[in-house]
């Protein structure tokens, strides 16, 4: 084997017949025209996944309360995760998805629990066991009529009550 | 235009023959060599055919040793195939609409003629799949094959492992009965779990990672039509085609980064080499190559010959071929003795109780039931880094392509199974019998608790373990091989807790039957 | 490289045995592919394939009749297998309805334990065969059905007038003829659905005076007005699913929706029966159960023994007899009403939905029966189960005396506060009429008592309060409270009580206790306290006069 020689880059080699120009508008200029399009495209096609509006049913109900519905006991519409309570201080509802990983959580006698992951919340939503991050929250309730309305999507602070 | 008789006679007589050729026409158009039966012709045999060329030419005897690699990529490739077959199948009666979509597999179980069959092999396949991905990475990890120049295989190994689970997972939403729900709700909500910190931190309203993942995934606020249309794109789309590249990327890399991990002394080890192999390249290195000028580094073969290779027409495909077949056979076997199962239909109300996940996702429901973002986020993304640093900080060199090879070896080993079996079996026992810090100070924030649990906790104790390791072996791969060890324990460990011992209310129990009754 | 050749010869060979099997077992080993081999239709053997009944509207696939194939429409002449019987000749058309909309199990499936639904994660097996008219209740509310002894009156008197000398009913009836031929009247089983003509009566009794000859001439005689009521209520029950009549006869008996509510009416005390027809027997706890995990089986356990199932359940044991329980059991099962569309909606259910028509009919004894009788009595005597308050007789001549009807109709619409009475106008939705024919069937069974305006004004008590107090806190606030406002015994200080209850009631009820509760009669000593003198006794009513009503 013999010493490489030394690269001369004026003049082609075997090995590296067209070296690459050091400044080459054209070229650069295209690569970047066709980079930045296929990255608009790109950031375009990114939007598509999320709607604009969401499908989901209404956030917002009416419920009718039965007159028999007994202080601290819940009252579930039927297809909607809110329990709703009514006592002398007026009628307020909780959420009864859980905070951990989304499972509707079951009213009981002390207060509500998460059949997933053992999550236990007191009547008032506020974490008792478990791995739940966050209380459940308390849900708008409005009152119309002889109709209360549920707002699934505000929540309210702990202890407000609608009469 | 005239043309004699005799032309037209002998342009028909040679249409005829031609004709009587065209078999073997055929054969040589599409095959080009002949028969495989010479050294020549079987190696032609494999360039000159796109699915086989995959792999060299010749094989070097110590990769076919059953003990090599146990066939264990290939069961997964062969896993993946039958799946791939099967889900075709299962896709021709299958409709991805709720309620309409348990119905679809309620016919397939009942009236689509071997429709049933052909679930439960989908199925089984799946799980064999998510088996044999695991341990064909344990067998690459504690042979040390992961070492350069193959790192870049063993990311890609990762990847693929990951979204093989994806499959798996997507998979499961997809007959829409109460078990599919449910675990879709708790994944989508797992994605979402980077609230936990966001919301602790009070940043959520501007900064909301985990809700538009969920989003995305879901494409609505519930499990509905939108997020079943989206895990089936997901499922028979998007993944497979993902893995599908991943995987011609991750065997050609095998190739190129010089077949599979051997021992330097492999072909001592072999012993005497049989009769019917006979040393090629020191024979006839005359060969040139015209590409030789631009490939980096020494000629192609100098010096040093492979000679203890055969060709891999036929060795290498009956050993492939074997796998496959055992692995086909393995899911026709479970197929007929279990049944797919196929719960009630999905009811958004009600949640199943317990809610569980496919049994390798148990483990990881054991975690989140401690804290959402670390479980489910938080601990595997730590886990999966560290698998994917493991190439770049064990440099050594010493054992590779050996069972157990590297500093400590086999007793390391022992040693870091019992150790990986007994801190999460502690760990869980006082967090099953005394509870955790909520239920003494109920008071706690949550970020405490996010990053103060048994999840995060089994994992620094792992993490300590391997840094003990390292520094009194003073060597890397000792600390791997301790917390890789440590890993598929834990693992082990927390999916046996997930899947037996955990009832209603994720309560531990010590058997189904102390369950309660509702 | 033999090894991998053993491997893959014998694991191919394995597969191969393998997937034969499958295959023979799939198109060759298949229960329904028997059954259809093994029938024959006019001698003949018929086409083996999976058949079916499909019903868009009812989003049903009922392949049922790939085994029951007689019971597909045109198939009855198919004989052979045990599951080869023809159905019985029902109203509606299997071709119109399918199978499971009436029976429940699982339409799709084609193996047997499958498509009865007794396989897991199923939550709607199939109705047992003896309980096939549960199944009514998916679309049908029967409505106007009275209670068991009011229907069994009718039906007696149905039989008694020979009316099935010429008529049919439920598939009996009209052979008797005397000139041997066929029926004569038309079949009156399912009557009730289309309504009977109101005037049959006086047609019939037309015709006869005007026949010269039989039947008309001596096979019908003259009924009284009296009995033409009982019949016309028995008739309007006719809709071609007696059993099912029956069985809601008896629930309107035994006074269950005294706590329980169906539809939106009855009482609070109990749970919601209306889609307890639905109940998953996933769900359920069966350990304590014998038999098959049925939800038939498990209500029939339930009313056998209320608490022993269902933890904390406050139901007492009612003593039913087995045929009772059973009765009970298909009632329950029936009620498992579902969204169907308007196409479908019968006018039963109809009726009942829009003009709120009334599930019971509108007599005392009915009323009585469906609401009352669970707690006070079938003869209003007053009941005490084990473990519960009791509950007062109503209907004995001293208290019906003593009690106004405003009193009764008072305590009947705003209940009794403190007590499982509850107010029967508001959430359970009785009507004014409906608690004036209560009351007035009250006084039946107390042997028409009629409660006396002339000699007791409601009140004429002037005595010492103060006294009374002293009195009221030693001998009545152990039971009523400290304030009237109730413990063990009813509270007394209520708005209702105190309006309605005559002075001379209170005394009455002070001095001579209530028959089958803890209130003792006063004017007698006992061992811990003695007898309190008429004037004693009016100072209390004077210091209960004294109230509000809170």
């Amino acid at each position: 084997m013999t010493s490489t020689p030394e690269p001369n880059n004026n003049v082609p080699s075997r090995l590296d017949p067209e070296p690459m120009p050091r400044r080459d508008f054209l070229g650069l200029s295209a690569l970047f025209a066709a980079g930045s399009t296929l990255f608009f495209a790109l950031l375009g096609m990114l939007r598509l996944p999320k709607t604009a509006v969401l499908s989901s049913p209404t956030k917002k109900f009416p419920v009718v309360l039965p007159e028999t519905l007994a202080p601290g006991e819940a009252f579930i519409p039927a297809g909607r995760a809110v329990a709703l309570f009514k006592d002398e201080k007026g009628v307020h509802a909780i959420s009864t998805t859980c905070t951990h990983l989304g499972c509707v959580v079951k009213a009981n006698n002390e207060g509500f629990e998460c059949p997933c992951h053992g999550s236990r919340f007191a009547k008032d939503g506020s974490v008792t066991k478990g791995p739940a991050p966050q209380p459940l929250p308390w849900l708008q309730v409005s009152h119309n009529g002889d109709k209360w309305v549920v707002d699934e999507s505000t929540t309210v602070p702990k202890g407000t009550n609608a009469t | 235009m005239s043309t004699t008789p005799n032309q037209a006679n002998s342009g028909l007589a040679q249409i005829l023959k031609n004709l009587q050729a065209l078999p073997e026409q055929l054969r040589n158009a599409t095959f080009r060599s002949g028969k495989p039966n010479t050294d020549r012709t079987r190696s032609t045999f494999v360039f000159g055919n796109l699915f086989l060329h995959l792999h060299s030419v010749r094989t070097h005897l110590w990769s076919l040793r059953w003990t090599t690699t146990m066939g264990l990529g290939i069961a997964t490739t062969a896993a993946f195939l039958i799946t791939l077959v099967t889900g075709i199948l299962l896709m021709f009666y299958y409709k991805p609409y709720p309620d309409v979509a348990y119905q679809s597999i309620k016919d397939i179980y009942f009236v689509v003629p071997t429709g049933q069959f052909i679930r439960n092999i989908h199925r089984w396949a799946a799980n064999v799949m998510v088996v044999t991905v695991i341990l064909h990475m344990a067998r690459a990890f504690y042979t040390a094959a992961y070492r350069a120049p193959r790192e870049f295989n063993w990311l890609l190994g990762i990847g693929l492992l990951a979204i093989t689970l994806g499959l798996s997972f997507t998979g499961y939403l997809l007959p829409w009965d109460q078990l599919a729900y449910w675990a879709i709700t708790i994944g989508a909500n797992i994605a979402q779990s980077p609230r936990e910190l966001t919301d602790a931190l009070g940043i959520t309203k501007y900064f909301d990672p985990g809700g538009l993942i969920r989003l995305i995934l879901l494409g609505s606020d519930t499990v509905g039509a939108e997020a079943l249309i989206r895990f089936y794109l997901l499922h028979i789309m998007l993944l497979p085609l993902a893995l599908g590249m991943l995987m011609g990327v991750h065997f050609w890399r095998i190739r190129k980064d010089g077949g599979l991990a051997r021992p330097v002394d492999a072909e001592a080890r072999l012993g005497n080499l049989p009769t019917t192999s006979y040393p090629v390249f020191s024979q006839a290195p005359t060969k040139t190559y015209q590409l030789a000028a631009i490939v980096k580094g020494k000629t192609a073969v100098v010096g040093r010959a492979p000679e203890a290779t055969v060709p891999s027409m036929p060795h290498l495909f009956y050993a492939e071929l074997a796998v496959l077949m055992f692995t086909i056979f393995i899911c026709v076997a479970l197929a007929l003795i279990s049944d797919a199962p196929l719960k009630e239909l999905a009811n958004p109300s009600v949640p199943e109780n317990p809610a569980k996940a496919p049994w390798y996702f148990l483990g990881l429901q054991e975690l989140v039931s401690f804290s959402a973002f670390m479980g489910g986020i938080g601990v595997p993304t730590i886990v999966m880094a560290g698998l994917g640093l493991i190439p770049f900080l064990d440099r050594e060199t010493n054992g590779t392509g050996e069972w157990f090879g590297g500093t400590g070896g086999k007793k390391l080993v022992a040693w870091s199974i019992v150790f990986g079996l007994a801190a999460p079996l502690l760990i869980e026992s006082f967090a099953i019998h005394f509870g955790w810090i909520r239920e003494w100070f109920p008071k706690t924030p949550q970020l405490i608790i996010t990053f103060i649990n048994p999840a995060t906790i089994l994992t620094l104790v792992y993490a300590l373990y391997s840094v003990y390791l390292v520094k009194s072996y003073k060597s890397t791969r000792a600390g791997a091989l301790g917390l890789f060890t440590c890993f598929l324990c834990g693992f082990l460990v927390l999916t046996i807790i997930g899947t037996y011992f955990r009832g209603p209310n994720w309560t531990f129990y010590w058997s189904m039957s102390d369950w309660p009754k509702h | 490289m033999d090894k991998n050749k053993h491997l893959l010869f014998w694991s191919s060979i394995a597969a191969l045995i393998m997937l034969v099997f499958a295959a023979l077992s799939e198109s060759f080993w298949k229960d329904w592919q028997q059954i259809q081999k093994s029938a024959r239709a006019d001698g003949s053997s018929i086409d083996v394939h999976l058949r079916q009944l499909v019903i868009p509207e009812l989003n049903t696939t009922d392949r049922c009749v790939t085994c029951h194939v007689s019971m597909a429409p045109g198939e009855q002449s198919t004989t052979g297998n045990r599951a080869l019987v023809a159905h019985k000749n029902v109203v509606h058309d299997p071709s119109v309805f399918g199978c499971t909309i009436c029976h429940a199990g699982q339409g799709q499936a084609t193996k047997k334990e499958d498509a009865h639904g007794l396989a897991e994660f199923w939550p709607e097996p199939m109705l047992p065969l003896q309980a096939s008219y549960a199944g009514c209740g998916r679309c049908h509310t029967p409505l106007a059905i009275p209670s068991s002894t009011v229907l069994a009156k009718g039906k007696t008197l149905f039989e008694r007038y020979d009316c099935l000398a010429c008529h049919r009913m439920d598939g009996r009836g009209a052979t008797i003829r005397p000139d041997g031929g066929g029926m004569e009247g038309p079949d009156l089983s399912k009557v009730g659905i289309k309504g009977y003509d109101i005037g049959w009566y006086e047609k019939h009794a037309q015709k006869h005076q005007q026949a010269e000859s039989e039947p008309w001439k001596n096979s019908f005689g003259s009924i009284p007005e009296v009995d033409q009521k009982d019949i016309n209520v028995f008739l309007a029950t006719c809709v071609a699913a007696p059993k099912l009549v029956e069985a809601k006869a008896l629930f309107n008996s035994l006074g269950c929706l005294g706590c329980h509510k169906v539809s939106g009416v009855g009482g609070d005390a109990g749970t919601d029966l209306s889609r307890s027809g639905y109940k998953d027997p996933g769900q359920l706890d069966f350990s304590h159960i014998p038999g098959a995990h049925t939800l038939s089986n498990w209500l029939a356990e339930h009313f056998r023994s209320p608490g022993a199932l269902v933890a904390g359940s406050q139901m007492p044991a009612m003593g039913l007899n087995e045929e009772q329980i059973q009765l009970l059991t298909i009632y329950v099962l029936s009620l498992r009403r579902k969204d169907i569309p308007s196409s479908f909606l019968p006018k039963d259910r109809a009726r009942a939905m829009q003009f709120g028509e009334r599930e019971f009919t509108k007599d005392g004894a009915t009323l009585y029966g469906t609401f009352c009788a669970a707690c006070h009595g079938q003869k209003g005597q007053g009941v005490r189960y084990p473990g519960t308050q009791s509950f007062p007789a109503i209907s004995s001549p001293e208290f019906l005396s003593l009690a106004s009807d405003e009193f009764l109709t008072e305590t009947i619409r705003q209940g009794r506060a403190g007590r499982l009475m509850p107010g029967w106008d508001k959430s359970s939705g009785l009507k004014a009429d409906e608690i004036k024919a209560i009351v007035t069937y009250l006084r039946q069974l107390g042997g028409n008592t009629n409660y006396n305006v002339e000699t007791t004004p409601a009140r004429w008590v002037k005595a010492d309060a103060n006294l009374g107090a002293k009195l009221y806190s030693a001998s009545c606030s152990g039971c009523h409270g400290a304030k009237g406002q109730g413990g063990e015994g009813p509270a007394l200080n209520n708005k209702t009580f105190l309006n309605t209850a005559t002075d001379t009631f209170l005394l009455q009820t002070i001095s001579k206790g209530r028959p089958n509760t803890p209130m003792a009669a006063f004017e007698q000593a006992s061992p811990v306290r003695p007898a309190l003198s008429q004037k004693e006794i009016e100072s209390i009513i004077a210091h209960i006069r004294t109230w509000k009503g809170e």
